[in-house]
């Protein structure tokens, strides 16, 4: 599962790192603590490929999302877009915009609903700097490439009027019709329903293939990432802690936080599985010190709770954040492509 | 996870704590049922009145037996938590009953008598009785469902002070806690109010209050879907237990068939309204027989195994206001014969398990496709929560 020649990095995310100040339970008058929501992730994002993000809710990824869409400002860390660095901290330009566009979880909420779906698709166009004349082509056209036919069945509809799906659908049309190189799926398929979320992720599918897109897919449902993605990352608490080609991480989890998500999904093919033993993570908080996940993890030893773990490389591009590998695996910098991390230790 | 059927019912009332101070419930020194818990017959409801009535359940009939778990799957709109607010009264206009019959089971008196309760029937002073007590319900947000600007200890404290008014203070805050404890939260949380709670422990806290009363009969309406996987495995998990321990009935709801097949004994599917499939959860899963279902099973992604391209169910489902004639699902089944779309099919037997289906392919006289018409594999699945009353349906229930 090597690389394409022909695959190349639109969006390289180089140690994304956003932290947010927060008053702690005490009041307003509190200390301040640091949340640190999202914590020195690196990603490439490559045309035709789905990388799909699969954590937790409070994992970060959403964060992680509004921050390559720049909606969110990183604390410190680097965006690349096609080989030219973007000036993070200045103000989103639009032409970044069009090139990076978002798509978000629920439709009922990220689409006006005083408004037909025409204005949601004609309005980006014209902001965008499409001619009057020809917008309300381009709004079909976009209709037709997330397959709602006819496309004048549904331009002056209503939100309401339409299903969750169908909804979804048009949110995708509303990002795809200015042309972006990227596309940014925050849980899209999560408030669908089960019967209509395959039609979705088959058409991201497609658009991948089809168009060549670099799609960010952002999930909690570690099965639908299995089912479209080209590359997987696992977030805990703000970090990647397991990231592979294809499906590896999934087929083979090495991180026991990995582990832990796949035994949680239910499957009813095998209802007899153990699952893990692990301290109810209601009653315990993210380590500050050594590996976020210790006081959960049922292999805890000494050194996770006093020294943060790197990355180790466990197999062909498959890399895990967890003491446990360190004898087998060497450390591997993530920030640094494929081709160059080789064995030695690069880690800063 | 301990298996229900070793657990006798009766010890199982004696382990509850404070279960015998019932004063100013309906029956006081109720002995435990062991059969049906709650039995609906043809429910029916609408939205609105007259020609511009929807009907949203069609004429759904169930019954509930002490410590089961019936799941019930359905899509957003086909009406399974319609349903449920209908056999508990806890409809608001436009939604109107408008048949059916739902009674409640309180198990028996001194004498021996059973003691039924009409739900449909009962005054709402009846109502306020039963509610909570008897049955009680956990609604899909649990941030909405707690009040923002009361502490956890008074959403306790005002339950107990309205159902067991011989409690003390006391007495009324050792419970609560215990209730805590039950559901694997600490006694601290009491102080708390909900923003300061995650997800996952709100949806703890509204279990907690719902077992407060020890009811027999608890509805789950979609309790785990605004959670991750995690906690929702930790929380099916303490439910199973739960279960196992005070042996109450769940009517448990949500769109996720693949959770049910876990946690659930028997499978209710609804579509547009009524019920097409209802069978065993093992059965269900591993032999599926209506298309509807066949299709929701593979509408999930498997973990395991080749990736293959699914198809999920193409369309969507009906407008109720626009409904087709004949079978509900024919514009969306791929098995649709020319019966299906001028009579609309009856949910009726089709194999020894006790199962349901309402589809013309099982008919007769029509050979069924491949799919539809696996044997029936008896896996550890049905073994895993297995019921302990029958799980036989009343073949009254066809009608």
């Amino acid at each position: 599962m090597s690389q394409n020649e022909t695959s190349t990095t639109q969006l390289e995310a180089r140690h994304l790192t956003r932290h947010f100040s927060v008053r702690s339970s005490s009041g307003f008058f509190g200390p301040k603590r640091i949340v640190r929501a999202v914590d020195d992730v690196s990603l490439r994002l490559n045309a035709g490929r789905v990388t799909a993000v699969v954590g937790e809710s409070g994992s970060g990824k959403s964060v992680l999302a509004r921050m390559l869409a720049r909606i969110v400002v990183p604390t410190s860390g680097d965006l690349v877009l096609q080989g030219t660095e973007v000036p993070v901290r200045s103000k989103r330009t639009l032409d970044y915009a069009s090139q990076v566009q978002l798509v978000l979880q629920d439709p009922f909420a990220s689409i006006n609903p005083v408004h037909r779906v025409r204005h949601s698709l004609e309005r980006p166009l014209l902001i965008h700097g499409a001619r009057k004349s020809d917008v309300e082509a381009l709004a079909a056209a976009a209709l037709r490439r997330v397959s709602l036919e006819p496309p004048a069945r549904f331009m002056d509809r209503y939100p309401h009027e339409l299903s969750g799906g169908q909804l979804q659908r048009v949110s995708i049309a509303r990002a795809l019709c200015v042309k972006p190189k990227v596309l940014l799926a925050d849980e899209p398929i999560s408030m669908l329903d089960v019967s209509v979320r395959l039609g979705v992720l088959n058409l991201l599918r497609g658009l991948c293939d089809s168009e060549k897109l670099a799609i960010l897919y952002i999930t909690h449902d570690i099965a639908s990432a299995r089912y479209i993605a080209d590359e997987t990352i696992v977030m805990y608490a703000g970090q990647v802690v397991e990231q592979s080609n294809g499906t590896g991480l999934i087929d083979e989890p090495t991180h026991p936080y990995t582990q832990l998500l796949i035994a949680s999904v239910p499957d009813p093919a095998d209802p007899a599985r153990a699952t893990p033993e692990m301290a109810d993570h209601t009653q315990v908080s993210i380590a500050q010190t050594g590996c976020r996940f210790s006081p959960r993890c049922p292999y805890v030893m000494d050194v996770c709770r006093t020294t943060e773990p790197p990355m180790f490389n466990v197999g062909d591009g498959h890399v895990s954040r967890c003491w446990l590998h360190s004898k087998s695996g060497e450390v591997v910098d993530v920030a640094l492509p494929e081709t160059q991390r080789g064995g030695t230790i690069t880690k800063k | 996870m301990s298996d229900p059927l070793t657990t006798d019912s009766l010890e199982i009332q004696k382990q509850l704590p404070l279960s015998d101070d019932g004063a100013g419930v309906l029956p006081t020194n109720t002995t435990p049922i062991n059969g049906l818990v709650l039995e609906v017959k043809d429910l029916s409801v609408d939205y609105g009145w007259g020609e511009h009535a929807v009907r949203a359940v069609n004429a759904v009939s169930l019954d509930v037996h002490r410590s089961q778990v019936l799941g019930i799957a359905g899509e957003s709109g086909s009406g399974k938590s319609t349903l449920v607010y209908g056999l508990t009264r806890l409809l608001r206009a436009p939604g109107v009953i408008s048949g059916g019959d739902v009674k409640l089971n309180l198990g028996k008196d001194d004498q021996g008598n059973e003691i039924t309760v009409d739900l449909l029937k009962a005054s709402q002073r009846e109502l306020r009785k039963i509610r909570w007590s008897q049955v009680s319900i956990v609604l899909q947000s649990a941030l909405n469902a707690l009040n923002p600007v009361l502490r956890i200890s008074k959403e306790f404290e005002e339950i107990l002070k309205t159902h067991r008014p011989d409690m003390s203070k006391s007495e009324r805050r050792a419970r609560a806690v215990e209730l805590l404890a039950m559901v694997g939260l600490e006694e601290d949380r009491l102080a708390r109010y909900p923003h300061e709670l995650s997800g996952g422990q709100r949806q703890r806290i509204m279990i907690a209050l719902a077992l407060a009363l020890d009811p027999q009969l608890v509805i789950m309406d979609e309790p785990t879907t605004a959670l991750d996987v995690v906690t929702q495995r930790e929380i099916i998990n303490e439910l199973s237990e739960l279960r196992a321990r005070f042996g109450f009935a769940m009517i448990f709801i949500t769109h996720d068939l693949s959770l049910l097949v876990e946690l659930a004994d028997e499978i209710a599917v609804m579509y547009a309204g009524a019920i097409v499939e209802r069978a065993p959860a093992g059965a269900l899963y591993s032999a599926p027989r209506h298309p509807y279902t066949l299709g929701l099973l593979n509408s999930s992604p498997p973990l395991h195994g080749a990736r293959v391209e699914l198809e999920g169910i193409p369309g969507s489902p009906p407008d109720l206001a626009e409904m087709p004639t004949g079978c509900s699902f024919h514009q969306r089944c791929p098995y649709k014969l020319d019966k299906c779309v001028t009579d609309v099919p009856p949910l009726l037997p089709v194999d020894h398990t006790g199962r349901l289906v309402a589809c013309w392919l099982h008919g007769g006289g029509v050979s069924v496709p491949e799919p539809l018409a696996q044997m029936v594999a008896f896996s550890a699945t049905t073994k895993l929560h297995a019921p302990s009353a029958p799980a036989s349906p009343n073949p009254k229930d066809v009608s």
